[in-house]
C-alpha cells in the first residue's frame, strides 16, 4: 500500500480534533433541552449522521454516473466505498433516533413515513453490496453498480421530503413543524452553534473515511491484479 | 404508540440522562468498530501483499 499522503495525516488530526470540540459543545456548550431534557443532546450527532449517511448515498450516485460515461474503475472503487460508509452512518442515525425516541415517543420503534422510508434506503444500499457480491466479472459488476445507485438514490430525496410531504410524529427542526410532531423543540442560539458545529465535524469525518477506504479498495484492486498477472506468468 | 404523557406534566427537563449516555456510547462504538474493521482488512490486504511479493521472489 502506499505511504499516506501528507494531507490525509493532517486531516487525521483535524478530524480528530473537530470530533473532541464537537464532543464537549454537545455535552456541555449546548443547554438542556427543557422538556426532553438530556437525550435531546442526541439529535446532533443523530442529524449529522443522517447527513453523512444521505452525502455518502450523493456521492456514490455522482461517481456512478462518472463510471457510466468514462468506464474507469476507480470511479466503481469510489462508489462502494461511498454507498459503505453511508451505510454505516445511516444505521447510526437510525439507532440513535430510537434511542431518543424510547423516552419521548414511549416507543423504541414506528412504522411512521420518516422512519420506514429510511429503513428501506438502508436496505436498498445494504442490497447493494450484496449483490454486488454475486456478479464475477469486474466491469459487469461495476456497470450494475452504477446503474444501481442512480436508481437507489430516489429513496434518498424521498427519506428527507417525507417528514415534510406526509402526516409524521417526527419533528422537523428545521423549518416548520407539523402540528402532530412529538418531540419538536426550539433551537437557541448555543443549540444550533452545537448543531451546525456537529454537521461540520461529520463532514470531515466523511472526508476523512472515504480517503481511507478509497485507498483500501485501490489497495485491494492492486492485489487483485497482481494475482492475476502472477496466475498468468506461472 | 402514545407520546410519553408525563413529559407534559413534569416541571423541570425529564430524567434522561440514560438514554444520552446510550446513544452517544451507540454513536461512538459504532463508529469505532467500522474504522477497526477497515483496519483489519488493511492489515489482511498487506498480509496478501507481502504474500505474493514473496511468490514473485521465489519464481525469480
Amino acid at each position: 500500500m502506499e505511504t499516506k499522503p501528507k494531507l490525509l495525516k493532517y486531516l487525521d488530526g483535524l478530524t480528530l480534533i473537530l470530533f473532541l470540540i464537537a464532543i464537549w459543545m454537545v455535552l456541555f456548550y449546548a443547554p438542556t433541552e427543557a422538556v426532553m431534557g438530556n437525550v435531546q443532546r442526541v439529535f446532533y450527532f443523530h442529524v449529522a449522521a443522517g447527513w453523512v449517511g444521505m452525502l455518502g448515498f450523493l456521492v456514490a450516485a455522482v461517481v456512478g454516473v462518472l463510471y457510466l460515461r468514462s468506464g474507469k474503475r476507480k470511479y466503481d472503487i469510489v462508489g462502494v466505498a461511498a454507498v459503505e460508509v453511508g451505510l454505516v452512518f445511516a444505521f447510526i442515525n437510525i439507532v440513535s433516533g430510537s434511542i431518543w425516541a424510547r423516552p419521548i415517543w414511549n416507543t423504541w420503534w414506528t412504522w411512521d413515513p420518516r422512519l420506514t422510508t429510511a429503513t428501506v434506503m438502508e436496505l436498498i444500499y445494504a442490497a447493494y453490496l450484496m449483490l454486488r457480491q454475486g456478479i464475477d466479472d469486474a466491469d459487469r459488476r461495476a456497470r450494475f453498480g452504477a446503474v444501481y445507485v442512480l436508481l437507489g438514490f430516489a429513496s434518498v430525496p424521498l427519506t428527507f421530503l417525507s417528514a415534510r410531504l406526509f402526516r409524521t410524529i417526527h419533528p422537523i427542526v428545521i423549518g416548520t413543524n407539523q402540528s402532530g410532531s412529538m418531540g419538536q423543540f426550539d433551537m437557541a442560539p448555543k443549540m444550533l452553534q452545537a448543531f451546525l458545529f456537529s454537521l461540520l465535524t461529520f463532514t470531515f469525518i466523511f472526508v476523512d473515511i472515504l480517503w481511507h477506504r478509497v485507498r483500501l479498495g485501490l489497495f485491494a484492486e492492486k492485489i487483485e491484479e497482481r494475482k492475476i498477472k502472477l496466475g498468468e506468468e506461472g | 404508540m402514545n407520546m410519553n404523557l408525563s413529559l407534559l406534566s413534569q416541571s423541570g427537563p425529564a430524567q434522561t440522562t440514560d438514554y444520552m449516555i446510550a446513544g452517544y456510547a451507540v454513536i461512538i462504538g459504532l463508529m469505532a468498530v467500522y474504522l477497526i474493521s477497515i483496519w483489519l482488512r488493511k492489515r489482511s490486504l498487506m498480509r496478501q501483499w507481502e504474500m505474493l511479493e514473496a511468490i514473485q521472489d521465489k519464481d525469480k
